[in-house]
Parts: C-alpha cells; sequence; structure tokens
C-alpha cells in the first residue's frame, strides 16, 4: 500500500505536478525526502494518539448526542431596546429584538465548496428578562454533524431574523451546502439576514484599517480580545482534536466564538441606533 | 446554408510587387471551383501529386418529423426551413426516446447537433427536465447556445440555454444554476465547478435527465482519460441526487465510435453511425514536394509547397484553411501568405493564425471575421478541426499528415459548401508518418480510420479523480470508483492528510480545492506564461504546457505569435515563466533533444525472432541539449545555442525489442553497424507503431539503448548512431563490456497512457509491418521516410543503413 503511494509520490513529481523537495534536500540513498516526510506525520499521529490518554482532552459542555457538545451560558450583556430599527439595513419594519438570533461557525477551512464543514456552530439570542443566551455545538466526530445541524435547526423559528458577520456570503451558504449533503432541510432558507459587514463597511471602510469584527468591536465596544485565538488556526485546533491530540485550543477556538456572538450583538445594537447611512 | 459574397482577390493597389504573378496566373485562368482547382493542379504539378481521388457527394437520405415532437418544437423547426430529417437524427429520437445511451458518428456539418436538440428540447418542454452539454472548448458552447436561442426564439418555446465556462461572470452564475435548462459547459468546469459545488446546483442534478458530449473523439489519450474520470463523478454526484440521466454522445468518424463512447460513459450505447445528410464532392490531392537532392532523397519543404498551394487557392477566390502541426509553423506559414496578400497596412487583413495559446478575445475577433467572410485564408492548429463555426470554406491544406487518419477526414471536412465541390490537400513533410502514408495513397484511401484509446484506470490520473471525488462526497463502505473499491487510494489520501477516515467513511478533511490542483488537459499544474517585457512594461501574451516548455520557451528561443517574432531572454522554471521581449530577426529556433532509458520493471516477455520482446515499466529522462538558428526562407542552419534546463524525468511504459549478443555477432561485422541498424529499426517501427495505435506521435517516443541503462544512442549530425554514456557524452564501450542494444517504444506520459499494452499485443505485426515498410521503401541507402535521414557516403557504403536495418528487423521477425 505504501508502495502505491511511494509510485504515485514519484510519478506526480515527474509531470510537473509539485515540485519535488528531492531536489534541494541533500541526497538519501534509500528514501526522497516525500516518503519520509510522510513516514514522520505518520509516527507524529501515532506518538499524538499514543499521549492521548495522559493529554488534556477535556470538551466542555454536555454530550447531547454521540460525539455533540452544547455549551450554553446566560449573560448580562448590552439589554436591546424592545424592537431593533433596522433602517441601517434599508428594512422599511424595525424588528422585535426577540426574533434576533445571532450565529456564527467555525469551519475547516476557508477552501469552499463541498469538502468544508462546520465543526461549531455559535448561536445567541435575548431572552424576554433582557438577559443574553448564548449556546455552542461543538462536534467532536464527523459522524456528530447531523445532530449538531439538526440541534440549530430546532433553534430557529419561521420568524427568526439572523445577524451575522458575513453570514451571507459565508455561514449562510456553508450551512446550506451542509444540510443539503446531509439530505435536510435547510432551516436558514427564507429566514431574514442582518449581515453587519455590509452597514460597518459602508460606513467605516476609509476610516479604520479594516473591517473585521475585531476591529469593529475594539472600534464601537472598546473590546480588546486577551489570548485570542485567530480565526484562521481554528481549523488546526479541530483537526488536532480530531486526530487525539489535546483539545486546548479547541477550547479556545470556543471562547473566540463566545467573543464573537457578543461583539455582533454590540455591534447591532451600535449600527441600528446610528440609523439609515 | 452559408451564402457569402465572394471575394475576388482584388489587384494589390499599392506598389509592392507580387512575385509569383506570372507563375501563378498560368495556373489560375478561368472561373475556379474546388474540381477545376484540383484538375489544374494535377495538371501542373503532376509528378508532385502521388494520389488524387473524389470522394463522391451523396444524396440526402431524408425522414419526416416524427409524430411524438411536441408540436411548438415542430413549428419552430419548420419556422427555419426544416421540413424532414435526415435519416441520422430521425434515428438518434428514436433511440432516445427508447432509453437508449446513444453515440452518433457523421461527418462535420452533417446536422448532428439536431440529433441531441430534438430530445433535449422536448424533455424540457415536457418535463420540466434539465440538460448537460459539453463541448471540448468554450468556443464551441458558444456557437451552440447561439443555435439554441435561435430556435427557442423562433418557436417562442420558452427553453433557456446558457454557456457556463471561466467567462461566466460570477453573479449569472446563480441564476444559471436555478434557472438554466440547458446548461453548455465543458469537462473541465464540471470538474472544477459545478462538481465540487455540486450542492448549489442541487435542483439541476436533480432534473438532470440528459448529458450531451460533443465531439468525444478528443476525449482520447490522456485528456480523455481525465474526462472519463470526471463522468465517473459526474455520475457519482447524480446518483447522490437520485437520477441516471441518459448520454448522448458525438463524435467525428473514428474506427472505433461504439467501444469508445462505451469506455468513457461505462454503459453500453447504440451507436448510429451512417450520415443522412446530402454532401458536394470532395477532391483530395496528396502532395509530395518534389525531390530536390536525389543521392540523399531531400525533398523540397512542406511548407514551400502548402504556401504555393494555398497562395494559388486564395488568389483563385476560395476561401482557404491550412492547418500547420505546431505554433511555429502557424507563424511561420502566416508570415509567408501575409507577405503576398497584406502588404498594404491601411487594409484590413486577408489572412489571420488562429492557434493555441492566443487570448481568448484575440480567437474570438479571428472567429467572427472569418464567419463574416472578411478573411480569405486562415492559418491554423488542430483548434480548428472541431467545429467552430467559422462559415464554410472551399479549400483546405495539410501542412503535413496531421497523426491520424480521422484527424485528416475531419480536418478535410472543414471545406465543403453544400454541393459545391471542395478541395483537400495533403502536402507530405519530410516526416517519415508523412512519407509512408504519402507514398501508399491506397492505405489512405481504403484503412479504416483508427481508434480512439483512453486508460481510465492510468494510476495518476485516477488518483487525481478520487481526491476529487472525496472532496465532493465521502466514501463510505469499500465504494467502487473505477476499477474497483476506492479502499487503497483512499489510504494514501489518509496518509497524506487530506482526507479522515472515521468509522466506514472517508471524509475530506484538508483544507483545499483539490479541482484546482487537477488540470485535465496537460499533466501538469500551472502553465508556463509568456510574459512579454518590451518597453518595460509586463504583459502577459501567451501560455505554453509543462511538456512544449522545454522545447518552445529555452532562453534564446524566437518565440512566435501572430508571426511576431519575440526573443526568450530568461525562463523562470520554477515560476514557470518566460520573460520574452520583441525583437528583428530574420530566422527561426527548433531545440535539439535526446532521451535516455532504463527499465525498472518487466511485465510480459515474448520470443521475436531469434531474440525476444517485452513490456514493462521504465525511466525515462529527456534533456534539451541546445536549439538551431533556421534561416526563413531558405531554411539554412545559421547557428547553434546551448540550453540549460533541467532533464525531464518520466517513469512510464515501454515496448522493446532486444538481440543476444552472439546472434549480433554472427549478424554484423561491428558493434557500429549493429548501433546503425538498430537505430534504422527503431525509426521504422516507431512510424507503423504511431499508425497502429492513433498515437500522437508525440505521445509515443522511440529510443535505442543498453538493456541496463548503461549507455543510449542517439544519432550524430551524419545520422549515425553514437554511443553516449549516463551523462550524455559521447563514449565508447569496452571490447568485452557486454552489448545488448535494444529498441524501446515508452509512453510519453508519467505512469503510461495505455499504448504500450496494445503494442506489446501487436509486436509481430510491428515487425512485419516495418520490414514492409522498409523494404518498399523507393530510396536505394535509406532516407527520413524508412529509417531515417543518411548522408551522402552511405549511399556507396557496402552495408546501407537500409539493409542494415532489415537485418535487425529480419532476426526480430516471428519466425
Amino acid at each position: 500500500m505504501s508502495a502505491l503511494a511511494d509510485r504515485l509520490r514519484h510519478l506526480r513529481a515527474q509531470s510537473g505536478l509539485s515540485v519535488p523537495a528531492a531536489q534541494t534536500a541533500p541526497p538519501k540513498p534509500t528514501l526522497s525526502a516525500d516518503v519520509l516526510r510522510l513516514i514522520q506525520g505518520r509516527s507524529r499521529l501515532q506518538r499524538a494518539e499514543a499521549r492521548a490518554s495522559s493529554m488534556d482532552r477535556f470538551v466542555p459542555g454536555d454530550e447531547i448526542a454521540s460525539g455533540l457538545f452544547l455549551t450554553e451560558a446566560v449573560v448580562d450583556w448590552l439589554p436591546p431596546p424592545p424592537v431593533i430599527d433596522t433602517a441601517f439595513a434599508r428594512w422599511s419594519e424595525p424588528v422585535d429584538s426577540g426574533r434576533l438570533m445571532h450565529f456564527d461557525t467555525e469551519t475547516t477551512g476557508l477552501a469552499g465548496g463541498t469538502g468544508t464543514r462546520a465543526f461549531m456552530i455559535g448561536a445567541a439570542h435575548w431572552e424576554a428578562d433582557g438577559r443574553f443566551r448564548m449556546r455552542q455545538l461543538t462536534i467532536t466526530t464527523m459522524a456528530a454533524e447531523t445532530a449538531m445541524l439538526q440541534a440549530f435547526a430546532g433553534w430557529l423559528r419561521g420568524d427568526t431574523v439572523l445577524v451575522s458577520y458575513n453570514g451571507k456570503c459565508y455561514d449562510a451558504p456553508l450551512l446550506a451546502t451542509r444540510y443539503r449533503l446531509a439530505r435536510l432541510p435547510n432551516p436558514l432558507t427564507g429566514l431574514g439576514h442582518l449581515d453587519l459587514l455590509h452597514p460597518v463597511r459602508r460606513r467605516w471602510k476609509s476610516v479604520w484599517e479594516n473591517c473585521r469584527l475585531a476591529t469593529a468591536e475594539r472600534q464601537i465596544l472598546g473590546v480588546v480580545r486577551d489570548d485570542d485565538l485567530p480565526g484562521s488556526e481554528a481549523p488546526a485546533a479541530w483537526l488536532t482534536y480530531l486526530r487525539g491530540g489535546p483539545a486546548t485550543n479547541l477550547r479556545r477556538v470556543a471562547h473566540h466564538n463566545a467573543q464573537d456572538l457578543r461583539s455582533l450583538a454590540g455591534v447591532l445594537l451600535h449600527v441600528s441606533r446610528l440609523g439609515r447611512p | 446554408m452559408y451564402c457569402r459574397q465572394r471575394t475576388q482577390a482584388a489587384p494589390p493597389l499599392n506598389a509592392l510587387p507580387d512575385r509569383y504573378q506570372a507563375s501563378d496566373d498560368l495556373v489560375l485562368r478561368g472561373p475556379s471551383d474546388g474540381r477545376a482547382l484540383a484538375q489544374r493542379l494535377s495538371k501542373r504539378y503532376a509528378e508532385r501529386i502521388t494520389g488524387a481521388f473524389v470522394v463522391p457527394g451523396r444524396e440526402g437520405s431524408f425522414a419526416t418529423l416524427p409524430a411524438d415532437l411536441p408540436s411548438a418544437l415542430a413549428q419552430a423547426l419548420r419556422s427555419r426551413g426544416i421540413d424532414a430529417l435526415y435519416s441520422h437524427q430521425a434515428e438518434a429520437w428514436t433511440a432516445t426516446q427508447r432509453g437508449d445511451q446513444v453515440a452518433i458518428v457523421t461527418p462535420t456539418a452533417s446536422g448532428k447537433s439536431l440529433c441531441y436538440t430534438l430530445p433535449v428540447i422536448s424533455a424540457v418542454m415536457q418535463q420540466g427536465a434539465k440538460a448537460l452539454y459539453l463541448f471540448p472548448t468554450k468556443a464551441l458552447a458558444q456557437d451552440q447556445v447561439a443555435e439554441l436561442l435561435e430556435l427557442n426564439k423562433a418557436g417562442e418555446l420558452g427553453v433557456k440555454a446558457f454557456t457556463f465556462d471561466g467567462d461566466t461572470p460570477g453573479d449569472a452564475r446563480q441564476a444559471i444554476r436555478l434557472r438554466g435548462d440547458i446548461v453548455v459547459s465543458n469537462p473541465d468546469m464540471l470538474h472544477q465547478a459545478i462538481l465540487p459545488h455540486h450542492t448549489k446546483w442541487a435542483q439541476f442534478f436533480e432534473n438532470l435527465r440528459y448529458v450531451v458530449i460533443d465531439e468525444v473523439h478528443t476525449y482520447r489519450g490522456v485528456f480523455g482519460s481525465h474526462v472519463a474520470n470526471v463522468i465517473r463523478r459526474l455520475k457519482r454526484v447524480c446518483a447522490f441526487y437520485g437520477v441516471t440521466p441518459q448520454f448522448i454522445l458525438c463524435s467525428a468518424t473514428i474506427g472505433n465510435p461504439r467501444e469508445h463512447a462505451e469506455a468513457l460513459i461505462e454503459h453500453r450505447v447504440t451507436a448510429i453511425t451512417q450520415s443522412g445528410a446530402p454532401s458536394g464532392d470532395k477532391h483530395v490531392l496528396l502532395w509530395n514536394p518534389p525531390v530536390v537532392n536525389t543521392d540523399l532523397g531531400l525533398r523540397a519543404s512542406a511548407r514551400s509547397q502548402t504556401n504555393r498551394i494555398a497562395r494559388l487557392a486564395i488568389k483563385a477566390g476560395m476561401k482557404t484553411l491550412v492547418f500547420a502541426q505546431s505554433r511555429t509553423m502557424v507563424e511561420v506559414l502566416t508570415k509567408y501568405l501575409k507577405d503576398v496578400f497584406d502588404h498594404d497596412p491601411r487594409k484590413p487583413p486577408r489572412i489571420r493564425a488562429y492557434r493555441g495559446g492566443y487570448l481568448p478575445t484575440e480567437r474570438r475577433a479571428a472567429e467572427r471575421a472569418m464567419r463574416a467572410g472578411s478573411i480569405d485564408g486562415i492559418v491554423s492548429t488542430s483548434a480548428l478541426e472541431l467545429g467552430v463555426d467559422i462559415g464554410s470554406l472551399d479549400v483546405v491544406v495539410l501542412n503535413g499528415y496531421p497523426g491520424s487518419m480521422a484527424a485528416t477526414w475531419q480536418r478535410f471536412g472543414r471545406a465543403g459548401r453544400r454541393q459545391q465541390p471542395a478541395l483537400g490537400v495533403l502536402v507530405a513533410s519530410s516526416d517519415p508518418l508523412d512519407q509512408y502514408l504519402v507514398r501508399h495513397p491506397e492505405f489512405f484511401e481504403g484503412s479504416p480510420p483508427e481508434h480512439a484509446r483512453i486508460a481510465a484506470d492510468q494510476p495518476l490520473i485516477l488518483l487525481d479523480h478520487i481526491r476529487c471525488a472525496a472532496f465532493e462526497l465521502p466514501f463510505v463502505g469499500d465504494e467502487v470508483f473505477g476499477p474497483g473499491a476506492a479502499t487503497p487510494w483512499l489510504e494514501v489520501l489518509g496518509e497524506e492528510g487530506v482526507l479522515h477516515r472515521e468509522g466506514d467513511r472517508w471524509e475530506w478533511i484538508a483544507d483545499s480545492y483539490p479541482a484546482n490542483a487537477v488540470s485535465l488537459r496537460s499533466v501538469a499544474e500551472g502553465n508556463f506564461v509568456v510574459v512579454d517585457r518590451t518597453g518595460g512594461k509586463q504583459t502577459i501574451i501567451a501560455e505554453a504546457d509543462y511538456t512544449a516548455a522545454p522545447v518552445t520557451l529555452y532562453e534564446g528561443a524566437i518565440h512566435m505569435i501572430q508571426s511576431v517574432p519575440y526573443q526568450v531572454e530568461r525562463l523562470d522554471w520554477e515560476g514557470r515563466k518566460a520573460f520574452v521581449t520583441r525583437t528583428h530577426v530574420d530566422y527561426y529556433t527548433d531545440a535539439i533533444d535526446y532521451t535516455k532509458l532504463k527499465v525498472l520493471d518487466c511485465f510480459g516477455s515474448s520470443s521475436a525472432g531469434r531474440g525476444d520482446a517485452h513490456h514493462g515499466e521504465v525511466h525515462v529522462v529527456r534533456r534539451v541539449a541546445g536549439y538551431k538558428k533556421i534561416r526563413y526562407y531558405t531554411h539554412e542552419n545559421i547557428g547553434y545555442g546551448p540550453v540549460n534546463l533541467p532533464d525531464q524525468e518520466l517513469h512510464t511504459t515501454a515496448v522493446w525489442w532486444q538481440l543476444a549478443q552472439r546472434e549480433l555477432e554472427q549478424a554484423f561485422d561491428g558493434r557500429q553497424q549493429a548501433l546503425d541498424g538498430f537505430l534504422g529499426a527503431a525509426y521504422a517501427l516507431h512510424i507503423v507503431a504511431t499508425v497502429a495505435v492513433m498515437a500522437e506521435s508525440r505521445d509515443l517516443q522511440k529510443s535505442v539503448g543498453s538493456a541496463d541503462g548503461a549507455w543510449f544512442v542517439a544519432s550524430d549530425i551524419a545520422g549515425r548512431g553514437q554511443l553516449r554514456g549516463m551523462d550524455g557524452q559521447p563514449t565508447a564501450l569496452a571490447p568485452d563490456a557486454p552489448f545488448t542494444p535494444t529498441v524501446y517504444l515508452y509512453d510519453a506520459f508519467p505512469g503510461g497512457v495505455g499504448l504500450s499494452a496494445p503494442l506489446f499485443e501487436r509486436r509481430e505485426d510491428l515487425v512485419r509491418l516495418a520490414i514492409t515498410l522498409v523494404e518498399r521503401c523507393d530510396c536505394a541507402a535509406g532516407c527520413p521516410a524508412c529509417v531515417g535521414p543518411i548522408l551522402a557516403a552511405d549511399e556507396e557504403a557496402t552495408h546501407t543503413p537500409k539493409a542494415l536495418a532489415l537485418r535487425v528487423l529480419g532476426l526480430l521477425v516471428a519466425l
């Protein structure tokens, strides 16, 4: 089997597909650099698995289905007005704050297409008493994805209005693909969606250095994140855990995601107060 | 169908003299059509014409419009002047309505698109069905949509057809996915944009009823093997959406249309091979350039002859298309014709070049100009072999044999307005294959067209597509992909870290988009781009593929674009860029390359006469050593330059023949004789093998070397076998060193693409055919048509290269 891998690797190099590292590496008489790297990679994985028992594999929350963890927190966070002015998004009607569902996904990458998935979905809404209820779904197996999608669908109602940051272009289409692949109806279809990236961009594009959510929350809410895991490291954090590694960074992803949810609400309240651009 | 104003050859208004005028006028008295020109050329150049025949026109065979056609569609057809179908169109209707997978094989311009348009539009109108059309090029797709829209408009059918290709803007894509009834695309887009995003196309796939694949004869070799795997992925995605679409395939004439269609879609098909379309007579001339050096059997160049024929035809007011074999030759011939017809820069050009490597806008402009009839002469590579709509032509000139009978007829098919006699001329180059064919017109007239082959299970290609398939949908259990369970391949991908195994599922886990790294058309990722640095700016002006780069973009090469010469100043091999500047030189360049080869594994062996034949896996190293500078018009060699590029390494499959040392010692006076014999035998075997497997001659290569790879043989400047060592330098063998020269024919694709197995099966035939080729050749001592070019001195030699090659072949022929 490894013979097949080895043979294929050689053929690929000859076809110009990858510039073989062997050309620059010092000559190894028996094994090419590619093969060595492969072997090292594999033994690293095996070591990681072997260490797993003694390492920190703690994923917070209740395992509500096999491989699916739910964390929940109700916090005091920027009590909303009863209705949110949506003129900033050029909607004609205001929206009851109780209908809003803030959401943000953490995914295995940015490549797009059918091969990218969400391993974490965070969602938050205001309860009737004005408190902010945050829930996060995390999968620790691939097979738990369907249960996660079903659980998230259960949080949405026909009159839910979604709140996101770039969710129209990123999170929502990605989830649409995942629901389709899981042969489930897409619960996001037809829901109102306030994507805050666009109003933020319209207003501050030429003012701030960029319009990322972290910038918006710093400028608007004065939030400075401490020990934040950059979003770009989220895929590796989950993959490490999936392959038997520690959960340390996966918990940092959850922390990052929770902060994103809080910031969404904060940015929403701020831009809605500013009214029509 | 296409009535166009004939542009009479206007006398040049400016003062530049046409130095051919007087001699050309002799040939061109009186009005002209394909028959008249054929007759005149035959009379004037009788000694150059080795074969002349007429493919008689055909009466049409018609059928009434099917009764079960939707009435609005029948009405639309009638309003466009179609009251009856050709018999093959009616047959296709019946077969598709039966639910068959159908392959239609008819000549150019026989109305084959109606074969699929009727069932598809009917299904769209009656069942809200969707259809996917695949064409090998964007231009063909655009033609097809234009045709569909006209029909749709004529009958107000409400059918929505769109092209979907790399030029489709992002905001239009969503609408096409949701609302397109017929989506017209190409295999590359299906591979890179549609399948990896199939969930966005869910409604389309759920209703997908027909998949139409046109020009399937182009899907052979490496490209075809890729396309077969894209079809596997398409079927896999269709299965996810619960549909099994019906396939309708169309092909130009090839020897095995049914088998080829079945290999592509891996399903039984009904083949329709009788065209009912009427056609005019087609006059065909086989033209061998005159001998200019009798001793050496040297002939005038094909280029000079092609130029002459094209010039005469254009002067006779006939729309003329010239096919050249290489991009360089397109540029050279364009320049020659422009020198005669386009010397006044104030007037719109009458001559245009057309080839791959131009930017799309330039190609579209050329197509439009041709359709509008404002162009009188076009010089093209195979790019125009397919059904790109450029209107009708009167004369087609092939500068050199295109490498297959099928392609020859396909190209000749470009000439011919209805009922009017058309002319096709094949001008033989000095290439041995050309000389072989042009001297055997009976072979040309009588032989069935070649077979198209693919090797869909080629390991490298299969791995690429299993990778892409795993991205599209997870593999579960022992799911079969292609030849068997995908499991071992999935394990390789798992080790690579792109797949994650959980239970019995293999899921994509990497943050990458694998289809982007797999090109269907070339082996390599990242074509080379040609960057023009003239005047300090940097502009991309062309592209070249990975395999072509070492022989066309070396530093010092003259690279021509629309016959404008650019010189390559720097080649950034790693960055896949060639930097060029505009230059003014009177020469072009030609690469000198050679090959050495080593056997890694033997799959099978048998005796071959007194020697033996084998096939198996080999390691090949190709090196471009330098280049020649060749002056325009005189074609004299005016200098050399060195090339310093990495060796091209290749693991591939080969078939080879060997003779034991003691046999050689008995048969030859010395080792040099034996080497010359092997070189000649390799030359002849390569010719017949190329014809036998419908290989493009660049896909099948030959080499002579030692069985153990210790040395190989290259022709020196005199055409004599010269022993070279592992380092490529000339060397000599110790008298007691083992000596087992070997003839190799190898597949020029990493891993092989299935050429060597059929060659091994036909090994006895090949040796016999090679003997016939050499024996029947008119030359005395050897020539480029049999054993390769020879020196004048060899004419007097006691052992001519021809005799030596025959001696080797004689030892290898089955007893």
